[in-house]
C-alpha cells in the first residue's frame, strides 16, 4: 500500500528526475508517522475504555438498583395510556407502510418509465388532476402514499402530478368513501364533499406546485439501487427493505408525537370552542393535524364532534390525510425538511379553504 | 455486525407484528380485529425479507463482494445523514422501540385513564325506532348499544327486559360509579368512550372487569341531554378477567 503511494508520488512528481534520496526520506517521515499514530491510537483505547467501563459500570449499578423502582414510579395510567397509543399508531400503520413500498418498489423495479409518460398528458395542467383521480386506485392510509410518490418521482413523473397523487390517495379512495359513507348515515352529501373537497385541494397544490414550487426545496428521493448488476428482482427486494425501513423510522416519529398530543390535550377543551363556525373550523383543522387519526377510521371520528357543524367535520376530514405530524415526519425524511415544511403549510390553508367552499356549496 | 443491521430490524418488527397478531391476541388492544390477516401478512412478509437479506449480506461477506451494502453506499455518500454506511437508514433504528416493546413488555389496553379524560359522547342519533333486541333472558348487549336504545329508542325496546353489559369500572361523583368501554374504529388512537351509570350494589376497584345484569331506568327526555348517562338498576355484578377483546366494535 504504502509502496503504491510512494510510486504514484513518484510518478506524478512529472519531471522523469527519480531521486532516491528523497524517497527515503519520505519513509522516515511516514514511519515517525505511523509510530505517532498507534501511540495516539493506544492512548485513545485507553481513555476510551477507562472512561466508558466506570460510566459502564456506573450506570448499571444505578439502574440495577433504582431501576425496577423507578420504572414502578414512572410507570403512571398516562405513560401506560401513552404507549398503547404510541404501538396502536405504529402497529396500525405497518401493513399499510409495507403495501405502500411494495407498490412503489414495483413501479421502481417493474414499470418502464415510458409507461408514465404515455399514461400522463405531457402539459402539467393536466397531468395533475389525472394524477389526482389516479389516487382512487390506492387503497390505503397515508403512510402507503409518500412512498409510492416517491418512486414516481424517481420514474420521471412531474413532481406536481406526484404530489397531486399523494394528497388525493389515502382521501378519495374507495376504502374511505365507503367508511365515511358509514361513519354519516343517510348524509350522503358528506361522502360527496368529502371527495370534491379532498379531490380539489390535491388539484389546487399540484397547480400551485407546478406554477411556485421550486426544485431547490424537493430533495428528490434517491433510488435504493442495489448495485449497477443486480437484476430487476434483486432491485425490487433491496426497494421494499428501503423505503419500509426509512419511512418506518419516521412512522415511530410521527406516532409519538401523535400519542404525546393525544395523551396531554384534554378533550374537554374542545368543549370551550364551539361557539362560532369559524372558530370551530379551524379548531378541528387543527385537531386533525395534531390526532394523526388514519384516513379510514377519521370519519368515526369526525362523526363524534357532532357538536361543531357539518363544515368543521368536513375540514377535520379533508385535512387529516393531507397534513397531520405522523405524515410530516415522512415526508420529512422522504423528500427533506424544508419541502415538508412548506407543502404542509400550504396544504393546510388549501384544504380548510377548499372544505368551506365546497362545505358551504354541498352540505 | 453492523452490516446485518437491516436484517436484524426487519426480523425484530416481524417477530413483534406476527407475536401480538398470530400466537395471541394481544392485537386488540391497539387495533380492531379486522386487520388481523393484514398483521399476519406483513408480519411474516416481513420476517422473510429479513431472512432473504441476512442470507445475502452472509453471502456477500464470504465472498468479499459488497454487493449487499452498494444501495446504502449510493445514498450514503450523496448527502444524506440519516443513512448510515451499511445500507439501513439510521432513523429506522427507531423501529426497535415499539418492537421491543411488544416483544418483552406489550402495553396494556386504555382503561379508566383515558375513559376519564375523553368525555363521554352520544352518536349522533335521532330518536326513532330500533330493531327488536333479541331473545335471551338475560339478552347482551354492548354498552354503547344500550346507551343508544336508551336515549333515542321511541319504541323503548329497553323497557321489561333484563339486560348484561360487559366493561370496567369508572368512578363518578360520590358513590356514584359506571360501566364503561370504549369503543375503536381503527386503532386506540381513536379510542372513544360510552358508559351506563350502575345503581344498586356499591362500586368496585376502579378498572376491574365486570358483567353487570339489571334491568333500564329511565331518565330525562327521550333524545335529550337529561336522558344522559343511561341508568341500570343493577341485580348483580360478577367480576370478570379483562376479555381478550377490551375495545367495542363501531
Amino acid at each position: 500500500m504504502v509502496a503504491a503511494r510512494d510510486f504514484l508520488w513518484v510518478v506524478r512528481s512529472g519531471d522523469g528526475a527519480v531521486r532516491p534520496s528523497g524517497v527515503s526520506a519520505r519513509d522516515h517521515a511516514l514511519a515517525r508517522g505511523r509510530l505517532t499514530d498507534v501511540v495516539r491510537l493506544v492512548a485513545r483505547t485507553v481513555v476510551h475504555v477507562v472512561l466508558g467501563g466506570s460510566a459502564l459500570v456506573i450506570v448499571v449499578t444505578v439502574a440495577g438498583l433504582l431501576g425496577p423502582a423507578l420504572a414502578l414510579d414512572l410507570y403512571t395510567p398516562p405513560v401506560a395510556a401513552w404507549w398503547t397509543v404510541f404501538t396502536a399508531v405504529v402497529v396500525q400503520g405497518i401493513p399499510f407502510l409495507l403495501l405502500g413500498a411494495l407498490v412503489s418498489a414495483a413501479i421502481g423495479a417493474f414499470v418502464p418509465e415510458r409507461v408514465f409518460t404515455r399514461l400522463l398528458p405531457r402539459s402539467q395542467a393536466l397531468a395533475v388532476p389525472v394524477a389526482g383521480a389516479a389516487g382512487v386506485v390506492l387503497p390505503g392510509c397515508e403512510c402507503a402514499s409518500v412512498p409510492v410518490a416517491g418512486s414516481l418521482m424517481r420514474r420521471g413523473v412531474a413532481p406536481a402530478a406526484a404530489l397531486a397523487f399523494l394528497l388525493s390517495a389515502p382521501a378519495v379512495n374507495p376504502v374511505v368513501l365507503v367508511a365515511t359513507s358509514l361513519a354519516f348515515p343517510g348524509n350522503p352529501q358528506m361522502v360527496v364533499a368529502r371527495f370534491a373537497a379532498s379531490l380539489g385541494t390535491a388539484v389546487a397544490m399540484g397547480w400551485l406546485w407546478a406554477r411556485f414550487g421550486r426544485s431547490g426545496w424537493l430533495r428528490l428521493p434517491e433510488a435504493p439501487s442495489a448495485g449497477p448488476g443486480t437484476s430487476r428482482t434483486g432491485s425490487f427486494m433491496a426497494g421494499i427493505q428501503h423505503d419500509f425501513l426509512h419511512a418506518g423510522g419516521f412512522l415511530v416519529l410521527g406516532s409519538a408525537a401523535a400519542a404525546t398530543f393525544n395523551i396531554t390535550v384534554p378533550r374537554s377543551l374542545l368543549d370551550v370552542f364551539t361557539v362560532s363556525v369559524w372558530v370551530s373550523v379551524l379548531l378541528l383543522a387543527v385537531l386533525a393535524v395534531v390526532l394523526c387519526v388514519c384516513s379510514e377510521a377519521d370519519a368515526f371520528v369526525a362523526a363524534s364532534l357532532s357538536q361543531f357543524g357539518p363544515v368543521a367535520q368536513l375540514a377535520f376530514m379533508v385535512v387529516g390525510p393531507m397534513v397531520d405530524l405522523k405524515l410530516f415526519a415522512l415526508q420529512a425524511g422522504t423528500f427533506g425538511r424544508s419541502f415538508a415544511v412548506r407543502f404542509s403549510s400550504a396544504t393546510w390553508v388549501v384544504a380548510v379553504v377548499s372544505s368551506v367552499l365546497v362545505g358551504w356549496w354541498v352540505l | 455486525m453492523r452490516r446485518y443491521g437491516p436484517a436484524v430490524l426487519l426480523i425484530l418488527v416481524g417477530a413483534a407484528v406476527l407475536r401480538i397478531a398470530l400466537l395471541s391476541d394481544l392485537y386488540l388492544r391497539y387495533v380492531q380485529g379486522g386487520l388481523r390477516p393484514y398483521l399476519v401478512a406483513s408480519g411474516a412478509l416481513l420476517g422473510l425479507l429479513g431472512l432473504v437479506r441476512a442470507a445475502l449480506t452472509a453471502r456477500a461477506a464470504r465472498y468479499g463482494t459488497d454487493a449487499a451494502d452498494h444501495g446504502g453506499h449510493l445514498v450514503a455518500e450523496r448527502h444524506d445523514h440519516l443513512h448510515s454506511h451499511e445500507g439501513s437508514p439510521r432513523v429506522a433504528w427507531l423501529l426497535v422501540l415499539p418492537a421491543a416493546a411488544l416483544l418483552l413488555f406489550p402495553p396494556p389496553a386504555l382503561g379508566s385513564y383515558s375513559a376519564a379524560r375523553d368525555e363521554a359522547r352520544r352518536a349522533a342519533e335521532s330518536v326513532g325506532a330500533f330493531p327488536a333486541l333479541p331473545a335471551g333472558d338475560p339478552v347482551d348487549l354492548s354498552v354503547s348499544q344500550f346507551g343508544s336504545r336508551a336515549v333515542y329508542d321511541s319504541e323503548y325496546s329497553l323497557r321489561g327486559r333484563t339486560v348484561r353489559l360487559t366493561g370496567f369500572v369508572t368512578p363518578g361523583d360520590g358513590d356514584a360509579w359506571y360501566v364503561t368501554r370504549l369503543r375503536v374504529a381503527c386503532c386506540a388512537a381513536d379510542a372513544t368512550t360510552s358508559k351506563v351509570e350502575i345503581r344498586g350494589p356499591d362500586a368496585p376497584e376502579t378498572d376491574t372487569w365486570v358483567t353487570v345484569t339489571g334491568t333500564w331506568r329511565p331518565r330525562g327526555e327521550l333524545g335529550f341531554p337529561s336522558a344522559w348517562p343511561p341508568v341500570l338498576q343493577a341485580t348483580t355484578v360478577v367480576r370478570i378477567a379483562e376479555p381478550s377483546d377490551p375495545y367495542e366494535e363501531r
